[in-house]
């Protein structure tokens, strides 16, 4: 009994470290979309986050720097995004299509060098304090600054969101364009931040994957992280909260994919690799029915996103 | 405050829609603009609200000719606008709302972290003046339509407007909502507000306007004084020399009886989204017009798409001659016997890049051959828009390219040709001026005197009980009366229309808690 419940809050933390980078996604895509913009470039900004993050740590020997540079990597590409659709009025899902394949291939080039090469990780809670908690301490121990951050940007953009009159102004943007400026606010300061903002998330999320979970370079790394975060938005109704369980559901499928693995259950790997991305699909499929009948939180201005091609 | 408006005209266009207007609004005064729809009221009103800059003319505010050239503006120096078209986002609550239009706003507000802090209740004061016990939490969407207005009236005093223009207020209320409005309205001038109603209402006028103003055409026809005027001499004054209402040819309903009735609908339950009906039951007979009234939202619309065959039943069915149409074991299917005008048919009707003659094909396209002839159709589509005056007159012209008026005219000459068994109509004249709307209730009012069953769905009240042969309530998804307009009055009807329900929510203040702080 014991064991079975230290394997089970062993796969709890495991869940929640490899969750972490789709979770920073989730959190800054909420955020894009709840301007009403949508941006499915982020698996884009992820790959050259981690890859930008990881060549600077690499050749800085200093992964907070690395970290740094990862989140304004995002920001950058995202701002390709923001000039092709607030500036030039381009159709948002072939912009962000463009801004995805962008990112995987200016990480594929810039990232040959550095396959392979070492990095210092950004270090975990083991040997501090934490890990001398009774019990959970075995558990607390392999937490990592990434997941914490990521954590604590949760009640933050909370508070942002719902308590702030930006906050206000930043959501009424995003349920309708034409009622905002009525009201005489300029919508377009809100959607630049917000698809910035996204950047910046997605990026923090590649630097979480290559500098500090991985301490590794892969081209194509993110491998579709990017694009099922998209997803999880929609179970997580854009709300900064229910966006951990909506990752959790991820970060648990990738660990009981490997926890399947080293039982040696009799199924191809690469069959029982498709579970992190099978899983939340259901879900989103599951909760999209509940979603269509009660409107479920969407921003209403992200409807037009589909009916236009502005 | 004083303002003059001197020899306004503006011009659309060939279309003068204000032709040289001059008009002057006195402190504590209630004005009602009346006349027919496209009379030029709302035009002249955009204009003193700053959303068109007149063609000639002057606005002369306190003795100083004033350029009004933006809304802001025109807040800025108290004159404040209610749409018909609310400015209110549903998926927010009513606080949310209210700051999002407030206008001298700190930055960086935090609200509810460290209790109401003094911007939210700046925000709230009028809120509990003109609604006391609306809750500020409660989302926009699950307000009435009498409460949403209640809460653009407060984002405009909230502005310290002392001129409130409201466009057409009680065209979207039920009578009891509308008395209410009409109570505010008086209490405000008495405050010392001035107050502009936009309206085609008589009841409007007689309620609480201190004068009116009859414009006809783009004219200004006549200013009267409380004493100078009754509701006969303002009907002809705004309609002109005739009274198009009386024209119109509804035969009595035939006898039916010993007759089954041409449509039932049994048990009827269907959702949608957020809309529900719930165990409908009506009937309709050869030639009858049943109207459907209510306020918006309360269902009309699934109705009309269970009906034509568009959603798909969760229990009961329809019936027509006997045949089971629709049932909740089928797939809902559309049907050829069934005419169907959508409300804003030029959005719901119509493919924009196809031509008024596609269009019109389009309508019974099963009958079309693999390889269509187009010449049948073109004839059709002329004789359309000649019968319905559809302008511009050529059917080769793409369904976009056309106003939304001409739109409708198209679409209901296109639902009306043949002889459809049953016709659903939903809102067929909302926004036509009154001659267009004149020939579509005469040609809808034509097929039914041929034997078609009619349903028809109206905010107009006065529309319904001048033509229909019944009038069915719809109230939360549900019938809530039925009602011969012969034999049955306007409140009663209201009542059913807002389900009886008397909820603290709307409760309209007493003079003495509604004296919102005089305008200075």
């Amino acid at each position: 009994m014991e064991s079975f419940i230290t394997e089970l809050l062993t796969l709890l933390f495991a869940a929640l470290r490899s969750a972490t980078p789709v979770l920073a996604v989730v959190l800054g895509e909420s955020m894009t979309q709840r301007s009403g913009v949508i941006n499915l470039g982020v698996e884009g900004q992820m790959l050259l986050g981690a890859m930008t993050g990881f060549a600077v740590a690499s050749i800085t020997g200093d992964p907070w720097l690395g970290v740094l540079a990862a989140c304004a990597a995002g920001i950058a590409l995202s701002m390709v995004h923001a000039v092709l659709v607030l500036g030039c009025g381009a159709n948002q899902i072939a912009s962000g299509v463009a801004v995805l394949i962008l990112g995987g291939g200016l990480s594929a080039y810039y990232g040959i060098p550095f396959v392979g090469d070492k990095i210092d990780t950004l270090g975990n809670l083991n040997h501090t304090f934490v890990s001398d908690i009774p019990l959970l301490g075995q558990f607390l121990g392999p937490i990592t600054p990434t997941v914490l951050i990521t954590l604590l940007a949760i009640p933050v953009i909370s508070v942002f969101l719902f308590r702030t009159r930006t906050g206000l102004r930043w959501r009424s943007t995003g349920e309708s364009l034409d009622i905002t400026r009525n009201l005489g606010h300029n919508p377009a300061p809100y959607q630049l931040a917000a698809i910035a903002f996204g950047g910046l998330m997605s990026g923090f999320a590649g630097a979480a994957l290559a500098v500090d979970y991985t301490a590794n370079w892969v081209e194509g790394m993110t491998a579709g992280r990017g694009l099922v975060a998209v997803g999880l938005v929609i179970v997580a109704r854009w709300n900064p909260w229910y966006a951990l369980p909506a990752a959790l559901l991820f970060g648990a499928s990738e660990a009981l994919n490997l926890k399947l693995q080293s039982w040696g259950v009799d199924i191809s790997p690469y069959l029982l690799a498709t579970l992190p991305y099978l899983i939340p699909l259901s879900v989103l499929i599951l909760s999209y029915r509940g979603l269509r009948a009660s409107g479920g939180g969407m921003p209403a201005g992200l409807k037009v996103v589909f009916q236009s091609a502005r | 405050m004083e303002i003059q408006l001197y020899n306004i005209t503006k011009r659309f266009g060939e279309v003068t829609a204000n032709d040289g207007i001059s008009l002057d609004i006195r402190q504590g005064e209630v004005i009602a603009l009346l006349g027919e729809n496209g009379a030029g009221k709302s035009t002249l009103m955009k204009m003193l609200f700053g959303l068109y800059p007149p063609d000639e003319g002057s606005i002369i505010i306190n003795g100083h000719e004033t350029l009004i050239d933006s809304p802001q503006k025109a807040m800025s120096l108290g004159i404040g606008m209610v749409f018909q078209q609310f400015n209110l986002i549903p998926a927010l609550s009513v606080l949310d709302n209210l700051l999002l239009a407030y206008p001298k706003p700190p930055f960086w507000t935090f609200r509810r972290l460290f209790g109401a802090g003094a911007p939210q209740r700046k925000v709230l004061a009028y809120l509990e003046e003109l609604a006391p016990g609306l809750d500020p939490n409660t989302l926009v969407r699950d307000l009435s339509v009498g409460q949403r207005q209640l809460l653009e009236l407060v984002k405009v005093l909230n502005l310290d407007a002392k001129v409130l223009i409201l466009d057409e207020p009680t065209s979207v209320l039920p009578p009891q909502e509308a008395e209410r409005l009409w109570g505010l309205i008086r209490k405000l001038s008495d405050a010392g507000r001035s107050i502009v109603l936009i309206t085609h209402k008589m009841q409007d006028v007689m309620a609480c306007a201190h004068r009116v103003v009859v414009m006809r055409s783009g004219r200004l026809i006549k200013t009267l004084s409380r004493e100078d005027y009754n509701e006969a001499s303002l009907v002809s004054l705004m309609m002109g020399d005739s009274n198009r209402r009386s024209e119109i040819d509804t035969t009595p309903l035939p006898e039916v009886t010993g007759r089954p009735p041409r449509v039932l609908i049994r048990n009827l339950h269907a959702h949608q989204g957020v809309q529900s009906i719930d165990d409908i039951n009506l009937n309709i007979g050869a030639g009858e017009i049943l109207g459907i009234a209510g306020v918006s939202g309360n269902g009309q619309l699934l109705l009309a798409d269970a009906l034509v065959g568009l959603a798909s039943l969760t229990r009961g069915e329809v019936i027509l001659d006997g045949i089971t149409l629709h049932s909740a074991s089928q797939a809902p299917k559309t049907s050829e016997r069934i005419a169907y005008i959508p409300e804003q048919p030029a959005v719901n009707a119509v493919a924009g890049d196809l031509s008024l003659t596609t269009n019109v094909a389009l309508s019974h396209f099963r009958q079309l051959s693999f390889f269509p002839a187009w010449e049948p159709e073109e004839t059709l589509t002329l004789n359309i828009i000649h019968r319905y005056q559809v302008r511009p007159d050529n059917p080769a012209l793409l369904a976009g390219q056309l106003s939304g008026g001409n739109l409708q005219k198209l679409v209901v000459g296109r639902e009306l040709h043949g002889r459809p068994d049953l016709i659903v109509a939903a809102y067929p004249t909302m926004g036509l001026d009154a001659g267009a709307a004149h020939d579509i209730y005469q040609a809808l009012f034509a097929k039914a005197r041929d034997g078609a069953a009619v349903l028809w769905i109206s905010e107009d009240l006065d529309d319904l009980m001048a033509y229909a042969h019944r009038i069915a309530v719809l109230q939360g998804g549900q019938v809530s009366g039925l009602f011969d307009p012969k034999t049955s009055n306007r409140l009663d009807i209201g009542r059913a229309m807002t389900g009886e329900k008397k909820t603290t929510t709307e409760h309209i203040p007493t003079p003495a808690e509604a004296h919102p702080r005089t305008a200075s």
